[in-house]
């Protein structure tokens, strides 16, 4: 085992020394920090000023309300397209569920890069784009596929009885969804809506290439990067990751390799 | 049976949605790199990629992607050993492997810069404390498409290790126990045992995150912009510099064309299905 603990220590500070970066640039004074040829490793003084400096200008207000914006569209339609694709799968025969969800997980591989290019030069002719809409329509491509497995999964664990039970009571089957189903596939639900939100929280791909003018978060990191003004750019980037950070522990549970997975069985 | 076409028309949204806003875009880039702004065929989008880098972006791709993969695989599959065992702490590490994951790609690229920067660099502050020279990291193209693999290891060897850890759990202890007793140590156990069982989670990681290691796209650009070039930063670059666009549809083709060709490797040496 004693090259097991060296592993684990070397592991460890591959994983936690790049977040110590973040935390020393975002609140050490820059002299100690990127403005010198050998940055200090550890927290010589500490201060707010770069994140009450990154906070108090205006172009940031417009970029975190554009993403909110588009994260919750994105969670939102995530359940939209996600719970009636989920729901008529887990009732599909597995054959063609297999396929179906194959198919949403081929999504996933096409390169942002090439299918925004044209989506882009679409949503001009159409007025949606740079708005929030045409953002979330296209980065609900990124979730759409595990956010229909995460409910498949948890549609699959609700006894069928129950279902049927509420249909012997008289319920149509837009009845039986609402009041039964949903109620007792409630966490998947949640969770599927968190991970849809956080996910176009992060985006960048898409985010530049359909809204470069009116940009999101990320893309505003990256144009402050661009020009220069890196301390506001890791204030800013603190921001960015804060509520991600909480969620990812938060969600830790389905987080798990048969999800990422998915529909691919090789 | 009646019931089946109702559950069809549940799934029907999703598969519209999909069509729309995937396949027909692809079809359209792919038809529209062999044409002109006039709608003639044409091949001159291909013949004019390579006096803008077409080549060079196509090696430095093949390099990140392959560079970055086998580190998240190493990573991967030591966090998930070492998570087989009981050690004191094995939640914490649980904890701390998949972190990364909840640090937007862009964060992660700008902290990462920081580490590698030339100047104000932290990477280079840790060399000189232990008393080795500092490095350049941007004086030549290696080195730059290594901090680019480095960055992007630590961001996206989660989804290596989720897998590699559901891989594990998937084996039979019973097997383990087998081998130790007819005496077999840890590395024969890793290619006997561990890797047959695990092969296939190994597959499906290589395919998620090897498709994402063609499309990668922030880090690169916000780390070393457009040069070296990778295939998806020199589509951008033709995107956003309006050369022309339909050079953007031919390096996209280009790009698409790779995944696939990827895609088809993969699950040929890794057997296909079953």
């Amino acid at each position: 085992m004693r090259w097991g603990y060296i592993a684990i220590i070397i592991l460890v500070m591959f994983f936690l020394y790049p977040i110590y970066v973040l935390f020393l640039v975002s609140f050490v004074p820059p002299q100690y920090t990127v403005d010198r040829l050998y940055p200090d490793q550890i927290p010589v003084a500490l201060t707010l000023h770069n994140i009450i400096h990154a906070i108090e200008n205006a172009e940031l207000t417009g970029a975190l309300d554009k993403s909110l914006i588009v994260a919750t569209i994105v969670g939102i339609l995530a359940l939209v397209l996600g719970i009636p694709a989920a729901y008529g799968l887990s009732k599909l025969e597995e054959k063609v569920a297999t396929l179906i969800t194959t198919l949403l997980f081929v999504v996933n591989m096409m390169p942002a890069i090439v299918i925004a290019i044209p989506i882009a030069a679409d949503f001009i002719k159409i007025g949606l784009f740079d708005s929030a809409l045409g953002l979330a329509l296209a980065q609900e491509l990124v979730v759409l596929p595990i956010s229909t497995f995460i409910l498949l999964g948890s549609f699959q664990s609700i006894p069928r009885d129950l279902e049927n039970q509420a249909r012997v009571d008289g319920a149509g089957i837009f009845r039986a969804l609402f009041d039964t189903i949903l109620p007792v596939a409630r966490e998947g639900i949640i969770a599927t809506f968190l991970l849809a939100w956080m996910t176009s929280w992060d985006e960048f791909t898409y985010a530049i290439l359909i809204s470069p003018i009116k940009p999101t978060l990320p893309v505003h990191i990256y144009l402050y990067t661009t020009r220069g003004s890196i301390i506001d750019a890791s204030a800013f980037s603190l921001l960015l990751t804060l509520p991600v950070l909480a969620l990812t522990l938060g969600l830790q549970k389905y987080l798990r390799g048969e999800y990422l997975g998915g529909g691919i069985k090789a | 049976m009646k019931g089946n076409y109702v559950n069809y028309f549940f799934v029907l949204p999703a598969i519209l949605y999909v069509i729309v806003l995937v396949f027909l875009p692809t079809v359209e880039v792919v038809y529209l790199s062999f044409t002109n702004p006039h709608g003639k065929f044409t091949l001159s989008n291909y013949e004019a990629l390579p006096y803008f880098g077409l080549t060079h972006s196509i090696i430095d791709t093949a390099i990140v992607v392959t560079g970055a993969l086998v580190l998240q695989l190493i990573i991967g599959l030591g966090v998930a050993s070492l998570l087989t065992r009981a050690f004191y702490g094995k939640k914490a590490l649980y904890v701390l492997s998949i972190i990364p994951l909840g640090i937007a790609t862009v964060v992660a690229a700008v902290d990462f810069h920081y580490i590698f920067s030339p100047v104000g660099g932290f990477a280079n502050s840790i060399l000189k404390g232990i008393g080795v020279t500092p490095i350049n990291w941007y004086s030549n193209q290696y080195l730059e498409m290594l901090t680019v693999i480095i960055a992007d290891s630590w961001r996206n060897s989660p989804i290596f290790t989720l897998l590699m850890i559901a891989g594990y759990s998937s084996i039979p202890r019973d097997l383990y126990n087998a081998a130790a007793i007819d005496g077999a140590g840890i590395v024969r156990r890793f290619f006997n045992v561990t890797l047959p069982n695990i092969k296939r989670y190994i597959v499906i990681a290589l395919i998620i995150r090897g498709v994402s290691e063609f499309n990668i796209f922030a880090l690169p650009l916000i780390m070393i912009g457009y040069n070296p070039p990778l295939l998806t930063t020199l589509t951008y670059e033709f995107y956003s510099t309006t050369v022309t666009l339909y050079y953007s549809y031919a390096a996209a083709t280009v790009l698409l064309a790779f995944i696939i060709g990827f895609i088809i490797i993969v699950l040929k040496i890794g057997g296909g299905r079953r």
